[in-house]
């Protein structure tokens, strides 16, 4: 079973990404509501995905994405956006997320998305 | 709502619904702080523009596009504003526009919490919001460039030097999934991925960044790859393939050059330079919140069920303890053992209460936005003060208090506050002043709202109460208090004072009933010209009190422990009656006035003699007094049940009872209301 880790400031979309993976099979082993705790919670948990959301307090997503890779320079880590946040996807990317998914994002495409990291 | 969502709409709605009225809360505070210092600073921008991005994203997810469009807008705009430092804002124009957000997603939320469906129409005000970003675009045209510049001269792609001699060319045209979204972005993830293996790349589009068509264009006719590489066919398909959400790739090995694409043409740029430039452009976070880490929130329909329960578990003890079927045996490990159970029962309940209790703050705070809205609306200068808001009260009971609350806030500044120019004609501060307090008072919670306004006017309530034959008593009889009281009687609110605020077809009788629903009571202070001042007590909590029970004749009445200072036989040389008749005692050089129960309450006691019977003194925040009673059968904890509805209609509330308990032998005993009997009989 593949541990994921979960950042995201809104309560709201941890629980909904927590559903639709559970359900499918994935373990949730952690959650973070910023940057800042993500990067902690990595290094105590060493999960084989996190889901990060780009647009965070204390520390916004591309940064925790950054602290990550120095941590474990083959992290799995899916960056959740919202729509018209090209620029912060492009930026992620180089930084070296694995991929990104859209919000609102279906649970399939969410699925899938993880499957193929 | 989609299908999709059905599995776990409960919860999810539920939160949502949470963390957006919080959100709005917070977002409210900022609005009031940046209009209250006239500035708006960086951090404030930030964190709008993240609330609102939060919500957008959440009301996406669940499918109220209403919602998500409006945020979205608003985050347009204050992305607009952060990235290009603007600091010349219209601050009234802007936080009307956030205010009347708050007040859209706040009503479709409510609707939502209805059951029904968010079906309000945002697009005036989303119109509205993108009329104001247009309008400081064009007082700041040389910005907008700034938006732009970082992202200016991509030429996408990707050259690696290691050209080698036997490496093939191929094209590739590659399509992906519907609806994955950022489909150019797409297309640069691929391109990275195959960074480290392909080389000379050229793609249509070829801008994926600033081409705002770049992800229609890959939807239509896909991204179109020319490039070189060592690895064989089989192996770039793969990759290929294998990225995120690819739904096919069309993968071809070029034999002639002549065949090359002509559609494709070449620009390069180098990956690596792009990388740095980037990278330097990292965001800043400069948000400060303070989280509380170990918190958990819990459903309240949970948190009453457990109550009851606690409840419930508290008559069962007395049941248990005070059984009849033992009342008389001696036992020595029994009793132990009860005692144990009572200690633990205690804990359990102090506990419960504890989680229910959450402080005052953020109702009194919501009231800021009454006094701005309404300052607005009729012209005056009033600020608002708070204090006490750490105050802790049962949820229940917060739940109830913001209507009363905010209508008599409204009251405040529609009657209460005089216009600027009267003030200042009557030598007041020319800024109208209306407090908000709260105390804890050990059993009760106190609220007091006060303002400086011009007070009410007794000959004009006596007036309109003798119009609406409201008036029990003639007007010379009536203490002020009285007087000041009548406004709180249904229809005492004529047709002709109704304005937009305080009117509403709610009267003060509306607020005194909500606050008795909690076991509280309200009280009016009034002076000419210096202002009116309405203190609210609400007990701590609702459900369960220690009670001292007494009995008289047949009925068995609990008074509240806290209420009671002493107890004691009368003696006959102490007891004196005033000049009208009433029955006093005196007790260490002081009178007190006796109040014989079996006398208010209609009740066959054997003992009238105020000899013969107990005398229980108790307090109320005005004076002490004496009740009579048959004799004390001593103390138990209570659960305190409403009076039931139909008893209601009865005035059963005014005529001196709280409300009712079950005893341990499931006896009824009513709970005596001491100031309301104080108010009623001394």
């Amino acid at each position: 079973m593949k541990k994921v880790l979960i950042v995201d400031d809104a309560a709201f979309m941890r629980h909904t990404i927590k559903a639709m993976l559970t359900k499918n099979g994935f373990e949730i082993v952690g959650e973070a509501e910023n940057g800042a705790l993500g990067v902690e919670r990595y290094k105590e948990l060493s999960p084989d995905i996190v889901t990060m959301d780009i647009t965070m307090p204390e520390k916004d997503g591309i940064e925790a994405l950054k602290d990550i890779k120095k941590i474990d320079a083959n992290a799995s880590v899916l960056m959740v956006s919202a729509m018209g946040q090209e620029k912060l996807v492009k930026n992620s990317i180089i930084a070296g997320a694995k991929g990104f998914i859209v919000k609102p994002f279906k649970e399939d495409k969410l699925v899938e998305a993880l499957n193929k990291l | 709502m989609s299908d999709d969502f059905n599995t776990y709409s409960e919860p999810m709605l539920e939160m949502f619904m949470f963390e957006t009225n919080q959100s709005m809360e917070q977002l409210e505070e900022i609005l009031l702080n940046i209009e209250g210092n006239s500035t708006i600073t960086d951090d404030d921008i930030n964190e709008v523009f993240r609330i609102m991005h939060t919500i957008k994203g959440s009301s996406s997810m669940m499918m109220f596009n209403n919602i998500s469009k409006i945020t979205h807008s608003l985050e347009d705009l204050f992305y607009f504003i952060r990235e290009n430092k603007i600091y010349d804002l219209d601050l009234t124009r802007l936080s009307d526009l956030v205010f009347s957000t708050i007040d859209f997603i706040s009503f479709e939320i409510s609707k939502i919490e209805k059951g029904k469906d968010p079906d309000g129409d945002e697009s005036q005000l989303t119109s509205d919001i993108k009329d104001y970003l247009n309008s400081i675009k064009n007082d700041h045209p040389d910005q907008e460039i700034i938006l732009s510049e970082d992202e200016e001269d991509h030429e996408n792609f990707i050259s690696k030097e290691n050209l080698s001699q036997d490496s093939n060319e191929f094209i590739a045209k590659i399509f992906f999934e519907d609806d994955c979204k950022m489909e150019n972005m797409r297309a640069f993830t691929l391109l990275r991925d195959l960074e480290e293996i392909i080389s000379e790349v050229t793609h249509t589009p070829k801008d994926l960044f600033d081409d705002e068509e770049a992800a229609d264009k890959i939807i239509e006719d896909g991204f179109n790859m020319l490039f070189r590489s060592q690895e064989d066919y089989d192996k770039i398909l793969d990759l290929l393939e294998d990225g995120m959400f690819v739904e096919s790739v069309d993968l071809e090995e070029v034999e002639n050059e002549e065949e090359k694409s002509e559609e494709i043409k070449k620009t390069q740029v180098d990956l690596e330079e792009q990388k740095k430039k980037t990278l330097n452009e990292t965001l800043k976070n400069p948000f400060s919140l303070n989280k509380n880490k170990n918190i958990i929130s819990v459903n309240v329909e949970k948190m009453d069920m457990l109550m009851d329960l606690v409840g419930e578990i508290v008559i069962t003890e007395s049941m248990v303890t005070k059984n009849p079927e033992i009342q008389n045996l001696e036992l020595e490990n029994f009793d132990k053992a009860a005692r144990q159970l009572r200690k633990l029962n205690n804990e359990l309940q102090d506990i419960v209460m504890s989680i229910r209790m959450i402080q005052i703050g953020p109702t009194f705070h919501k009231m800021h936005r009454i006094v701005r809205d309404m300052n607005k609306q009729l012209d005056k200068n009033t600020r608002l003060e708070i204090s006490g808001e750490e105050t802790e009260v049962d949820k229940n009971i917060i739940d109830t208090l913001g209507e009363p609350l905010m209508h008599l806030i409204r009251n405040s500044l529609d009657h209460g506050i005089e216009s600027t120019e009267d003030r200042i004609a009557k030598g007041k501060d020319e800024k109208g002043l209306v407090s908000l307090d709260a105390v804890n008072t050990g059993g009760d919670v106190i609220i007091t709202i006060k303002d400086d306004g011009k007070g009410l006017n007794r000959d004009k309530l006596l007036e309109k109460a003798t119009k609406n034959n409201l008036l029990t008593k003639s007007p010379e009889d009536m203490s002020d208090k009285e007087v000041f009281s009548l406004i709180l009687l249904p229809g005492f609110s004529t047709k002709d004072d109704v304005t937009e605020y305080s009117g509403r077809g709610v009267g003060m009788d509306v607020v005194k009933k909500s606050i008795e629903k909690v076991g509280g009571n309200i009280q009016i202070e009034s002076e000419k010209d210096v202002g009116t001042t309405i203190n609210i007590k609400i007990p701590l909590t609702l459900a369960i009190i220690d009670g001292m029970k007494i009995s008289v004749g047949d009925s068995i009445f609990t008074v509240p422990t806290n209420t009671i200072k002493e107890s004691f036989k009368a003696k006959k040389e102490d007891l004196i009656k005033d000049t009208s008749g009433k029955e006093m005692i005196l007790i260490r050089e002081d009178v007190y006035p006796v109040v014989r129960l079996h006398e208010i309450f209609g009740l066959k006691s054997k003992k009238t003699s105020l000899l013969e019977g107990i005398l229980v003194m108790v307090e109320t925040e005005e004076s002490n007094y004496c009740l009579f009673a048959d004799e004390i059968l001593g103390e138990q904890q209570v659960v305190v049940k409403p009076i039931p509805a139909y008893l209601m209609q009865y005035t059963v509330k005014d005529s001196g009872v709280a409300g009712c308990a079950i005893l341990g032998n499931a006896d009824i005993s009513l709970i005596l209301d001491i100031s309301g009997i104080a108010n009623k009989y001394i």
